[in-house]
């Protein structure tokens, strides 16, 4: 508890170092831009339609650094990452539909239950590795798509508490964050910011190193003392974290979920995403975020094909391009960047 | 000197096959010993059931007068035993810093890291095993000789009292053989206790005073390199396998 | 009662017999390869869809068209998804998982896309009904038991007598020996892939015409093989077809004795869950997870 008490009061000052380290950096400054011009939008448009896309892909991008924190950084291919979003989707739509309770509340619930969801998948995907665990998470969000489904929980549910939660309409009709999308959207911008900086603070930090350790040879992590069981579980249970903020999120920007959320189909999206941006990298997930979520605008009149394009976009990128665009990017940039300095 | 690490009856069966059959030896506290026998003696095996990595049919392990037997890999090495392994192993994406670092977080490495900052002293340990001027980069691509020093370096950031080296000499040429030498003798000096295996006895011969002989399994003799050397059952177990090994 | 009884026996056999071609299959590229094939399922769905866009566009002779198409394009495929996709990633087990998953998608989408997303049926390769102790049985039904069968024992006996049989082998008992002994080991896997492949392909047309057509499908096939390869024991060949049973009898029970058939999507999944955890070397596995 002391070390805490102190870690808090050092807090103020190790912070200020660090943000000085940071923000001299290249990519520091690179994501300050980013960011600066993610929150002019609205000054340019507040086209509810516009600004919508916009939330919505700040949403895909938490749900896919989510991910990709747990493939990149801890090396658990988890194809089961629906999960967590469909269940802090329900828990969130419910508290706000039945008990009327604060979007925010029901965020903060939404995720802690996610969290505890990672903890359950966790614990039995510990035994599992590589394809094993790919398999071993699909099936449990086959589960929870059955379970969701299935038309006797859903009178008995009904029967019971007289609410909808089980079945295939879900629950539907909860109210947005804010009637007024351009708060809808800073409250988003606000959300991830603050979840892709802790996301790349943890990566950079002590326990990063061992979660990287464990991705690179399990047994060689064992063999220097770490527990990696404990470790394991910790990281299933901050990717379920961010995870369930996407799906609190998600489920009050589209105003319900349904049995649907837990199908492959949304893994597969954390996926693709995570991949067009670059394993690994993090904040790589906003760029694969915005194309995916602006090429399915573009394409949505015609799901299967957006669909379809984006199969074969993923396997051009984990085949040719396991860099993603992030990085490339970057350092394109970064030569462009030094000619103008004339460096 | 107390007895560090007491091995009794220990037996390992898979499918079919005794890899140990009812081992028993003992290492004392400080003492430089050596384990020897040919291919498939049974040498890693053993080495895995020490360090927790397989789990014994039946008989015990002791270390430090502490029953450790089924114990989990890492809590054994947060008691103080650190191996390293035949094949090397390590974090193929991370510097080498970082490949240091992560046992300098281990429960038992921390407590002596954290007095000093764990990056400074990781950089101590690499400096140790002669690798500091290769602190940023990743092992992908060191050559062989440096990957068995980042080896022992991994096992010394769990800060061990006892170091069990499998096979470190091998895939080495004459120049690297004689650096890790070097460096498990100093290691040996500043009092750490070092239990190592060799499948060539010539290697062994002049390092260590005392050896640990093994053959199918089974414990045959024990005694200083020499003795061990010209013992009948020691000599059919290397001639079976083919003479040119022996000294 | 004696009705429910005789379903159970009757499509317990006849769904055992499909899993065990499907699940025969999966095993055998992860004895061999350590592939875990997440578009095992696609391959179904390829012979599946050809099979039945011949069948509706070439009038009387499309079944005979789309079973010889669907099992010329599926065998095909397998060797091109290994060449072009597994083969370059082997060396990452993150790289084939998400690529062979990305395959199935698409394959998926491709279906949905070019034919539709809606739900078909196909006639019985072979009309008529015999009477076996008073009660009706499908010629069909006999067929899949006959011909599954068959294939499952020239299987059996190409992989041990054959050439490319034991060259497979060598390869699942060590591959770096068999290439050092001058075996081509990607060649032999992209055959055990086309084996694979084949295999599902024929399960598709021997289940298709008792099943439905839609483009979901392929992932609970994917879903049912793995179940039963777990539970059988990876790489264990007699083990993937004694599990393939034991999962189509559990099936049939929930769905006939127990008249629960919301829960029989479930059996797979709980199985998997509990032999990864309980006894992750199946019943007959060889291999320990690692």
């Amino acid at each position: 508890m002391r070390i805490i008490i102190k870690k808090i009061a050092e807090f103020p000052s190790n912070f200020q170092s660090y943000f000085r380290d940071w923000i001299s950096t290249f990519r520091a400054k690179v994501t300050v831009i980013c960011l600066i011009g993610l929150s002019l939008v609205p000054l340019l448009t507040q086209n509810p339609y516009f600004l919508g896309i916009f939330t919505t892909f700040m949403i895909f991008t938490i749900f896919a650094a989510s991910w990709d924190f747990l493939a990149g950084f801890v090396g658990q291919v988890s194809f089961g990452q629906a999960v967590f979003l469909g269940v802090s989707g329900y828990v969130t739509a419910y508290l706000i539909r039945y008990l009327s309770f604060p979007w925010w509340l029901s965020l903060v619930i939404g995720s802690i239950i996610a969290v505890i969801f990672g903890l359950i998948i966790g614990i039995p995907a510990l035994r599992l590795k590589g394809p094993y665990l790919a398999l071993g998470t699909l099936a449990m969000s086959l589960i929870m798509y059955q379970v969701f489904l299935m038309g006797s929980l859903a009178t008995m549910w009904e029967n019971a508490f007289g609410t909808n939660l089980f079945g295939a309409e879900g629950v539907s009709q909860i109210t947005p964050i804010s009637s007024d999308t351009v708060v809808e959207y800073f409250a988003t911008f606000l959300i991830m910011s603050v979840s892709l900086l802790i996301l790349t603070h943890i990566t950079k930090s002590n326990v990063g190193t061992i979660f990287k350790a464990i991705r690179d040879d399990e047994t060689g992590t064992s063999a220097s003392g770490i527990n990696t069981t404990k470790y394991k579980i910790l990281a299933f249970m901050i990717s379920g974290l961010f995870a369930g903020v996407a799906g609190g999120l998600f489920a009050m920007r589209f105003r319900g979920v349904n049995p649907g959320v837990f199908q492959p189909l949304y893994s597969f999206y954390a996926i693709i995403i995570a991949a067009m941006g670059g394993l690994a990298t993090i904040s790589g997930s906003a760029i694969g975020a915005l194309i995916f979520v602006f090429l399915g605008e573009i394409l949505r009149d015609t799901q299967d094909l957006s669909l379809l394009i984006f199969s074969i976009i993923l396997i051009l990128f984990i085949r040719f391009a396991e860099h993603g665009l992030l990085k490339p990017t970057l350092e394109r940039i970064q030569e462009l960047w030094d000619i103008v300095l004339g460096r | 000197m107390g007895v560090i690490l007491e091995v009794k009856n220990l037996t390992k069966k898979f499918s079919g096959l005794t890899a140990v059959n009812d081992f028993s030896f003992e290492v004392r506290r400080g003492e430089f010993t050596g384990l020897i026998g040919p291919n498939g003696a049974g040498k890693t095996t053993l080495f895995n059931l020490i360090s927790g990595h397989e789990k014994p049919s039946s008989g015990t392990i002791r270390f430090d007068g502490r029953d450790i037997t089924g114990m989990k890999p890492h809590q054994i090495v947060n008691l103080g035993i650190a191996r390293t392994f035949q094949l090397v192993r390590s974090f193929r994406f991370m510097t080498l810093l970082d490949n240091i670092a992560v046992s300098c977080l281990s429960p038992r490495g921390k407590k002596v890291a954290k007095e000093y900052g764990i990056d400074e002293y990781a950089s101590s340990i690499l400096a140790a095993v002669g690798l500091v001027d290769k602190a940023r980069i990743p092992p992908i691509i060191l050559p062989h000789g440096d990957l068995r020093k980042l080896q022992i370096g991994k096992a010394l950031g769990t800060n061990p009292q006892l170091l069990l080296l499998d096979e470190p000499f091998s895939g080495l040429s004459h120049e690297e053989q004689k650096g890790i030498t070097d460096l498990i003798i100093k290691l040996h000096d500043d009092g750490v206790t070092v239990f190592m295996t060799g499948h060539v006895l010539r290697e062994l011969m002049h390092l260590v005073p005392r050896v640990v002989a093994m053959h199918q399994g089974k414990y045959i003799t024990e005694g200083p390199p020499q003795e061990v050397a010209n013992n009948k059952i020691v000599l059919e177990a290397y001639l079976g396998k083919g003479s040119e090994q022996l000294a | 009662m004696i009705d429910s009884l005789i379903n159970f026996l009757i499509l317990g056999t006849i769904q055992g017999s499909i899993y065990a071609l499907l699940a025969m299959g999966f095993s055998l590229v992860y004895g061999v390869g350590g592939i875990l094939n997440q578009a095992h399922g696609a391959f179904y769905l390829i012979t599946c869809y050809l099979f039945y866009w011949c069948y509706i566009n070439l009038g009387g002779f499309g079944l005979i068209v789309g079973i010889v198409v669907g099992l010329i394009v599926v065998t095909v495929v397998g060797g091109l998804v290994y060449i072009l996709l597994v083969k370059p990633l082997k060396d990452s087990h993150v790289g084939v998982v998400i690529v062979t998953f990305a395959f199935a998608f698409l394959i998926e989408q491709v279906v949905k896309v070019s034919v539709d997303p809606l739900y078909h049926s196909m006639p019985l390769l072979i009309e008529g009904s015999i009477n076996v102790f008073g009660v009706k049985v499908l010629n069909h039904y006999i067929l899949v038991v006959v011909a599954s069968l068959v294939i499952v024992t020239l299987i059996t006996l190409f992989i041990n007598k054959a050439k490319i049989g034991k060259s497979i082998r060598a390869v699942a008992q060590d591959a770096e020996a068999a290439s050092l002994m001058g075996i081509n080991v990607d060649r032999i896997l992209a055959y055990t892939v086309m084996i694979s492949a084949f295999l599902a392909g024929i399960a598709a047309i021997l289940y298709v015409p008792i099943d439905i057509v839609a483009p979901h499908i392929g992932w609970s096939i994917l879903i049912n093989s793995f179940a039963i390869v777990v539970l059988g024991g990876l790489g264990s060949l007699p083990g993937s077809v004694l599990g393939a049973f034991i999962m189509s009898y559990a099936n049939a029970f929930v769905n006939f004795i127990l008249f629960m058939p919301e829960i029989s999507a479930l059996i797979p999944i709980v199985v998997i869950l509990f032999m990864l955890i309980l006894r992750p070397r199946g019943l007959f596995g060889k291999k320990e997870i690692d």
